[in-house]
Order: C-alpha cells, then structure tokens, then sequence
C-alpha cells in the first residue's frame, strides 16, 4: 500500500505544479524553437551555443526590448540524433514557433524538406553550403564552410611565396565536413593558382605521424582543415613534435595549418596548448582575445547570466548569441511594421534583411544581410591567428572573391 | 625509409597505448570471466582524476597520477562490490548488461562535471623538444608513456606469477569450486581484479590524456577498441594484450599510412582492427595466447 | 481444459497441445479482442499531438526490432550488440532503392509494403552471414562477431558516397489509397501501418515458439549438448535465430525509413544497438510479452527524463550540467536496477499481476 500511497502524491503534487503555471497575460508571447547537442558528439561547441542563445533571449525579455512581449525559446537536447532532432521538430510545430534554430549539418540535411513542408524559417549552426540547395527558408547565420575554405586557401595563394602553393584539406569524414572540398576544388579550377594535393578525411585516429609525413614527402605546405577542434589538436601536437609547424607564415619545409569555424577557438588551444602556435583560423565572429564593442558586449552578457569564464570566451557563445539577435531582430523588425508575428511574416522579414536594413549584430565582424539570392548572414569573414595561446586577428574583414566566381 | 621506421614508432606507441588499455580488460576476465563493457568510461575517470588533482589542486602530476591509480583502485572495487557481488553466478548477459548500465551511469556521472563536454590539456611537464634519431621522431610524452605501460605490465606479470594473491586469482580463473575448497575467497579475488583493473585503467588514462588532450568521446572510445586487441591477444593472457596491442597499433599505423589517400580509401585504421576481429572469431578465437579452452558448438 | 470455458482457476491440461494454446480461457480472448480493438479505434477519439504519436510510432519500430532481438537474445541466449546494424541494413535497402531508382519512384511510394517485405529478407541475409561463426562460437565471442560486425556497418556507410556517407537519404511519401499520406496524417497512417505489422509478426512470433523450431530455440539455449542429443542441430538452429532477428530487424529498419522519410547513420549506431539490449532486457528476456513493455518503457523514461531535465533547469545553478547527465544516469540506473532486483524484467509484473486477477478474490 504504500507504493499506492506515494504514487497519489505524486500526482497530486504534478496537478498542484501544473495548476502554478501562471495563465498568460495581455502581453504576446512569442515561440521559438532551438534544437541541439548539449549531450552527444560536439557537445562542446553546442553547450556554450545553447548558453547564448538562452542568455540573448533573458537579456531581451529581461530589458522589454520587444515591449510588452517576450520571446519564449524552448531548448532542446537532441544528442546530435536527426531522429531526435525530428521529435524536438515536431513538437515545436506541434507548440506553434514562429521561428526554428536548428544546430548539426545532419539534421538540417535530414529536415530540409520538412522546413520547406511548413514554410518555416531556420537558422542553423551549420554553415553548410549544401543545406541551401532546393531550400528556401535555411538561413545561415554567417559565410558558409565552402566560403570560409575559399577564403583561407585565397589567403594562402596571396602570401604564398615561390612557386605554386601545395595545400592538403583535412576534413571530417561527413558532409560536414566534405562540403567545401568541391567548392575549393572548382575555385581551383575557375583560376585560384594552387595544387591541392591530397583530400584526407580522418578517423578517430589518436596519432597522424603517418599522414604528416606523407604529406611532407609530397611537399605540402598548407593544410586547410574543415573538422571539429580535436582531430585537428591531435595533428597539431604531432606536427609539433616532429618539428613541423611553421613558426612563420608559409615557412619552408615546415606546414603552416589554417582551419575554418569550428576547429578554432579557446578549445583548441586548449587541447593543443603550444602546438597551436600560428594556426590560421576563420570566422565571422568577433573573439574576447580582441578588445572591442563586441567582446565587452558578449562579456558583459555573461557576466549578467552568470556564466564562467570558459563559456563567456567562446566563439560558440557569440556564435549562439548571434543567432538569438538575428531572431529577437526580425521579430522587432515585423513587430514595428505592424504585422502579426507569424512565420511568414518573419520569413518576409528576413528576406528584406539587407542593403540599408542590413543587421549590424555587434558580435559580427560584418553586417547580417538575407534576400532571396543571399541565404547566407555575414559575408565578410575575419582572418586570426594564434600568437602567444591567444587569437589574434590578422588583416580587416574580407569576402573571398571566388566564391561568386564558381557559382 | 625513415618514413616506414617512423610508422614503426607511432605503431609502437599506440600499441602499447592500446595495451595498457587492453590490461585492465584482460585482467577482469582472467580472474571472473566477465566482459567489462564500461572499462572505457573508468580510463576516462582515471585520466579526469588526475588532471583534476594536477591542475585544480596543484598537486604536482607524478603524485596526482599515483594518486589517481590509488583512487580508481578504489573506485572499481566498489563497483564490482555493489553491482557485480550480486550477480555472481547469473547468466552471462545479465552480467555484461550491468557493465553496460554502469557504462551509461559513469556517462552520466561524468557529465555531471564539466569533463563531460569540454576540452582540457595536461600543462606540459616534459620538455616539448622530440627526441628525433635518423629522420624518426618521439616526443617524451609518448616515451614516458611507453616506459609506463611496460613498466606496469611487468609488476602485472610478476604480480600475476609470483604474489600469492596473484596465484590465487588465477587459480579461481581456473577453478572456481575448486579454489573455493582449499580457502581462496573468491569474492576477494573478484573485488582485486576489479581494483586492479582500474588502477590500470588510470594509468592508461592518464598516458592518453597526455598524448591527446582530454576529450571525454576519444577516451571512452578507448574500451570499444580494446575488444579486438583482446581477441588477437587471447581473452585472458597479459602477454597477449601487450603483443597484440602492439600488432593492432601497428595495423593501424600501417594502414593509415600506406591505404588511406590510396584507391580512394580512408579511415581504414578504424575499420581494420574490426575485419580482423571478424576473420580471428572464424579461424583462432582463442587467439595467439589466449587459453584453448573455446567451447565449440 | 476445464469445465468452464470463460474461466479457470488453475491448468487442467491433458495433453501438449492444450499447454501450447494461446489464449487458455474465452475471457483472455474476448480481453485481447477488445484491446487490440481499443488499439486500432482509439485515434478516432482521441488526437494526439504529433510529437506523442512520432514516439508512439517510434515505440512499435523499436518493438517490433525487439521481438528480433528477442529471438536471438531471449529465446536462443545469443548475445548480440550489432541489431542496430541489422536495423539499418532493412533501412539502407530501402535507401539504396531510392538512391538508385529516385525517391519518388512508383516503386518506393506505391509499393511500399513490398520494399518492407524485401528490406525484411536483406536483413535476414545478413543475419545469416552475421550469425554464421555462431555455428563455432559462443556468448562471449558472439557479442564480439556482432560488435565488429556493427562497426564495419558503421564505417561501410560512412565511408561510401553511395550511401551518402552517413549523412540522410530521403525517402518519398507513401501512396494509398486515399491517395499521398499528407504530412498531416503521416504519423497516424504509419501508426497503422506499424501497429498492423506489430500484430502480425506477435502473432507470427507466438506461434513460431509454439512450434518445433520455436522449442529448438529454448531447448539450445538452455542446454545445448542436451539438445545435440536429442537430435537437434545447435549451430543451425543458432544460425537460424539470427536469421529471424534480422528479418524482424531489417522490417523494422524499413519502416523506421518511411516513418523519418529519410535514412541517416545516427539511428543504427552502437548507442542504439545497446538501446535494444536494454529494451530486451527491461521486458523481460525470453517473454514475449517483454518485447512490448520494454521499448514501451525505455522510451517514455527518455521523455520523461528529458522533461524532468527541462524542468530541473529552472531551479538548479545553471552551471550544473544536470540535463545532459540525466539520460544516461537514468538509463544506466534503470538497466542495472532491473538486471539486480527483477531480471526478469517488466514481463514477470504482467504475468504476476494476471496470476493475481486470476486469482481474485483469493490472494495471491
């Protein structure tokens, strides 16, 4: 009986917590859905994510920056599972969002089609390329992979001395990671004057000795990594111990890695400490080792919710505050012409996101700017570079040039 | 040639990597025949330890790394106490289920920390500089790590040899009844070779988390790979571990190094270790060391 | 057979055939007639949002992948960690048509069924193959056959462009009747689809055990030498469990296909491949009933977890990362309680709570 007996109480005190859910006011309350890894495989990069995005939405509602309303931003943990990510999906829909953030390549792959069903505006974190192919309502916060690879190989042709520059893509073995590798390849094609050697996508290897040395054999010199931050420590430390790293930019005999968004940031130098010296690294996010506006605005936000060090110095948390700003954005935007808050009317919004009503996010190196053509946020992309265990950026904001070459 | 010597090395490195992990693996079966599907998850525990002890409470990383073993030694004698006393004499599955519920619950326990989602490095404490001889190069951390597991593996050995608990673990390996009879306590052996497993399990952590950096996915990854070292090597011999560590390690360098890039494959390395599991199960499931002692159906 | 034949209070049986019946009392049938009744008419009453039927739809995959596993794993006392490969293989094939023939051919979206029958015996070829070194080998080495097996699956597909190295492939909407199942009524048209099938193969599981090959299963697994004896061919009969499983597997994995309307490597991983294992395991291994209640728990415990987390976050210091540890604490604690205290599984509370009304007003 007393199994009974505790079970009553159970419901009895779920019905009592249900009933304290305050019934809704006056004020509007709009729905938002973010589905992501904060368990699982890149759990790393998706828990300071999930961080700014849930920050950026307090600061909103907490300063009435949309009045009266207020943003409801339900996250979810879809252990980087498209299946997850489905459910999470449907449930949302199910609650009425006006606006989806979505996280992994895979399932913003997987779920293209129901975004296009729905009519539903997504941000992911991906910045795939191939997540804009047949989709309408995919936008990408900032330059896609394929743009940033472009972008660093460009650098490499620039700055390279001597003769034609021999470059290696380390990439991770998905489309993730495969994305740019085409696009680079057609760059190549359309005029950028370098080799590309050799395309390799790692394991789970725990030592890249062999692939180092191939590599050095063929006379490679550049390494351009599309991954995530661990795989390409491993590569670091052990291009550092066998004295391989390029003190210099384009040093002779040595390698000189360069990587895009997600394989730099604080947690590669702290997963590959000195190794990472002078790794080249691109991004569309302003960084905390650089003083400005935007470090001490992303600072302050943590600093206001409570987060520590490590997720308040992260690229992801900017990454993930951007994405909220670009939403909260919209909304005020539709808010301000009068319109009911709808996913049409967002979708509208973010369409005419460019040119004098480009978005200027402060924790973005350029303006946001969307239109039919352009699903991709910021173009302009930053180059930095490790100095001394710190980022540090190297020359203004670009925009690769090839990328429009190879359309 | 270098290249081919420089294979070697890595080969060799990674091996006895794999061997230190394989140990702890072999030594739980050897004494109580049971697969312990969460030993990944107790190298991942060991590696945190230490690097929780070396960096948060500033113990210098020799006495933090023995008092790591000390406290894993702890730990999975607990864990053999409070799941696996139970299910002594149970059916094999219930057995390797609870290693694999215990699997999820360190999992859980881990994330609980913030080990389980970001990425940490051990500060440096060795000099950085590589020992390089003709075009073939080692860092000291590999070096120690290497020293280390030979090192462990010899006390192993002669622990397993010599000691008296040690001879009465493998008379229980043999006989159980048997042992019982002429007063072994078998549940004292069960509870030892869990200790020692994990003991081993923190000093392999700690040598991965040297060489890789602390990255919670690669260390657990580290109890899936063991199964097939530990097929090739035998079940429950130790040597086996250690020569077959070295061979996969090998395999895997080899691979990586003369098919990735070639013919259009990659990630070889990971599959291979696999393949050969498979081909081992049809031919020689005892493997090179291991006891003939494989019931046929 | 007792005089009356609405109840009994205790077996009366005189001979084998009697002990093997599937219902013992008109009132079992007429209970079960009602409750798959109840089954398939509740969604008229009822409707649910489309999350709550995704996971109700995703519960009949998982049992139905886990009656498989449970003719491997329960009846026959093979171990294997690789089901969520014999998963994937059924949902691959049906990926593959699509690669080949596009995901909108005739093939895909009007015959259906068959592509689920074919995806059925892909996964039982597979198991065969799989199941082969188990004519020599036994548990240990088994789990080991099927550990390497789910990993070359796992690099087979990651690696090749034509299975899109992972990443999903799409699979059309379905054709009925009624014309194309919309999006609104996709999950309950697979709702029925599934819960059809579920039938289907409980009753196909439930007589196959009440047969000669069904009592070869048990028999081997309880005492193999004894069953050499008695004339039965262990390995074969080893073989022929994995067989089975992956055919329930590969049907499983087919209909998981046209449930997602895609086909990504996520869902037939290690992970899930020990998911079953717990599924099995928390039914109750070698109960049939066990292979319902099983995916039936581990997936609401998911949901409830993962809202229990939710609802933790808003009480608890943010730094503490408590929704992540949940799922898996819960899970690993559910696992261990049930292997510790009740290994037989939610299937042995049925079965004492039906004594029990039996029973009635007598006490148990």
């Amino acid at each position: 009986m007393k199994t009974n007996k505790i079970s009553i109480w159970l419901i009895v005190s779920l019905v009592a917590f249900m009933l304290a859910i305050p019934a809704s006011s006056g004020a509007k309350v709009y729905k938002l859905g973010l589905s992501l890894a904060i368990t699982g495989p890149t759990s790393d990069a998706g828990n300071p994510y999930a961080k700014g995005v849930e920050d950026y939405f307090r600061y909103v509602n907490d300063n009435k920056l949309l009045g009266q309303d207020t943003i409801d931003c339900t996250i979810r943990d879809d252990k980087y599972e498209t299946s997850i990510t489905k459910r999470n999906f449907e449930e949302y829909l199910d609650m009425g969002i006006v606006f989806y953030l979505n996280y992994s390549t895979g399932s913003t792959l997987g779920l293209k089609r129901d975004f296009e069903e729905v009519k539903m505006p997504t941000i992911p974190a991906s910045f795939h390329a191939g997540n804009l192919e047949d989709s309408n309502y995919i936008f990408l916060p900032i330059a896609s992979y394929s743009a940033q690879a472009i972008g660093l190989a460009e650098y490499v042709v620039n700055n390279h001395e001597g003769k034609k520059p021999k470059v290696a893509l380390f990439v991770h073995p998905s489309a993730f990671g495969r994305g740019p590798v085409d696009d680079v390849k057609k760059s190549v094609a359309a005029g950028l004057n370098m080799e590309i050697v050799e395309v390799v996508e790692h394991g789970q290897d725990l030592d890249n000795t062999a692939m180092l040395q191939r590599f050095k054999s063929k006379g490679v010199q550049y390494v351009i990594s599309q991954t995530v931050q661990s795989p390409v420590a491993v590569m670091l430390n052990d291009a550092s111990r066998l004295g391989l790293v390029a003190k210099t930019f384009g040093e002779k005999g040595k390698f000189t890695f360069l990587g895009c968004h997600y394989t730099g940031g604080n947690d590669l130098i702290a997963l590959a400490g000195d190794a990472a010296e002078n790794f080249y690294w691109t991004t569309s996010y302003i960084i905390t080792s650089e003083p400005g506006v935007g470090r001490d605005a992303q600072l302050a936000l943590a600093k206001r919710y409570g987060r520590d060090d490590k997720a308040a110095n992260s690229h992801n948390y900017a990454n993930g505050v951007m994405v909220a700003q670009v939403a909260a954005e919209t909304i005020k935007r539709a808010k301000a012409r009068g319109v009911e808050i709808t996913k049409e009317s967002l979708y509208e919004e973010l369409l005419a996101m460019n040119g004098i009503n480009a978005f200027y996010p402060v924790t973005t190196v350029g303006p946001v700017t969307f239109s039919k053509d352009d699903q991709q946020g910021v173009d302009t992309l930053q180059l930095y570079v490790v100095e001394d265990g710190n980022f540090k950026s190297e020359g203004t904001p670009f925009i690769p040039e090839y990328t429009g070459k190879i359309k | 040639m270098s290249y081919f010597f420089q294979l070697v090395v890595s080969g060799i490195v990674v091996g006895s990597i794999y061997a230190l992990s394989a140990i702890g693996f072999v030594l739980i079966y050897k004494s109580s025949r049971v697969l312990n599907l969460a030993h990944g998850q107790i190298i991942a525990t060991g590696a945190f330890i230490t690097y929780a002890l070396t960096v948060m409470a500033h113990i210098p990383i020799y006495i933090s790394f023995v008092l790591s073993m000390i406290f894993t030694f702890f730990l999975a004698m607990s864990v053999e106490r409070i799941f696996l006393r139970r299910l002594i004499g149970e059916p094999i599955i219930s057995v390797i289920m609870v290693t694999i519920g215990l699997m999820s619950i360190i999992d859980g326990l881990i994330y609980l920390t913030p080990f389980g989602s970001e990425n940490f490095s051990f500060p440096p404490f060795l000099p950085e500089q590589p020992i390089i001889y003709a075009g073939v190069s080692i860092s000291y951390t590999q070096l120690v790590g290497v020293i280390i597991t030979f090192i462990l593996i010899g006390v192993f050995s002669w622990f397993f040899k010599k000691s008296t608990v040690g001879i009465s673990m493998r008379a229980v390996s043999d006989d159980q009844l048997a042992s019982m009879s002429i007063g072994v306590s078998v549940p004292r052996v069960f509870g030892l070779a869990w200790a020692t497993a994990g003991l081993s399990a923190a000093a392999a952590g700690s040598v991965i988390g040297n060489i890789t950096g602390l990255n919670f996915g690669t260390l657990h990854a580290f109890g899936i790979i063991v199964f097939p070292v530990v097929i090739l090597g035998g079940l429950d011999s130790l040597l086996g571990a250690v020569v077959a560590g070295i061979i996969m390690g090998l395999i895997q360098q080899f691979a990586s190094g003369y098919l990735d890039g070639n013919w259009g494959l990659y990630g070889t390395a990971n599959v291979l270790p696999y393949i050969l599991l498979l081909v081992l199960l049809l031919f020689k499931p005892h493997g090179l060391f291991g006891t003939h002692e494989i019931e046929r159906v | 057979m007792s005089a009356n034949r609405w109840l009994a209070t205790g077996n009366y049986f005189t001979t084998y055939q009697e002990e093997q019946r599937i219902f013992f009392t008109a009132i079992d049938r007429l209970l079960f007639a009602f409750f798959l009744a109840a089954l398939f008419l509740w969604p008229f009453f009822v409707e649910l949002d489309s999350k709550y039927m995704l996971v109700i739809d995703n519960i009949l995959v998982a049992v139905i992948a886990v009656l498989g596993l449970n003719m491997v794993t329960g009846f026959a006392g093979l171990i294997s960690v690789g089901h969520a490969a014999f998963v994937g293989v059924g949902a691959y094939t049906v990926a593959c048509c699509a690669r080949i023939i596009g995901d909108q051919h005739v093939l895909i979206t009007h015959a259906w069924p068959l592509m689920i029958l074919v995806s059925g015996f892909m996964g039982a070829i597979f198991g065969l193959v799989v199941g082969l070194p188990a004519l020599r080998l036994k548990h240990l080495y088994l789990v080991m056959a099927t550990l390497s097996f789910q990993m070359i699956f796992e690099w087979t597909i990651g690696f090749m462009d034509f299975f899109n190295q992972g990443q999903t492939i799409y699979v059309g909407r379905v054709v009925w009747f009624t014309g194309e199942v919309g999006r609104n009524e996709h999950y309950l048209f697979w709702y029925y689809a599934l819960l059809t099938v579920v039938v289907i193969c409980g009753f196909a599981v439930r007589n196959l055990l009440r047969t000669r090959y069904g009592r070869c299963l048990v028999a081997v697994r309880d005492n193999d030498r004894a069953a050499d004896a008695m004339g039965m061919h262990p390995g074969f009969t080893k073989v022929y469990a994995f067989g089975l499983a992956g055919f329930l597997a590969g049907i499983a994995g087919s209909m998981h296909a046209y449930l997602y309307r895609g086909v990504g490597m996520e869902s037939f991983t290690l992970h899930e491949s020990i998911q079953y294992l717990a599924m099995t395991i928390v039914g109750g291994l070698g109960a049939l009933t066990g292979s319902f209640f099983g995916p039936a728990a581990i997936k609401i415990l998911d949901l409830q977890v993962e809202s229990l987390a939710e609802w933790a976050l808003n009480y608890l210091p943010s730094t503490m990362n408590l929704a992540t540890a949940l799922r898996p604490l819960s899970f690993g604690l559910v696992i261990v309680l049930f292997l510790m205290f009740e290994p037989r599984g939610i299937a042995n509370w049925w079965r004492i709570l039906r004594s029990y009304v039996k029973l009635w007003p007598f006490r148990y």
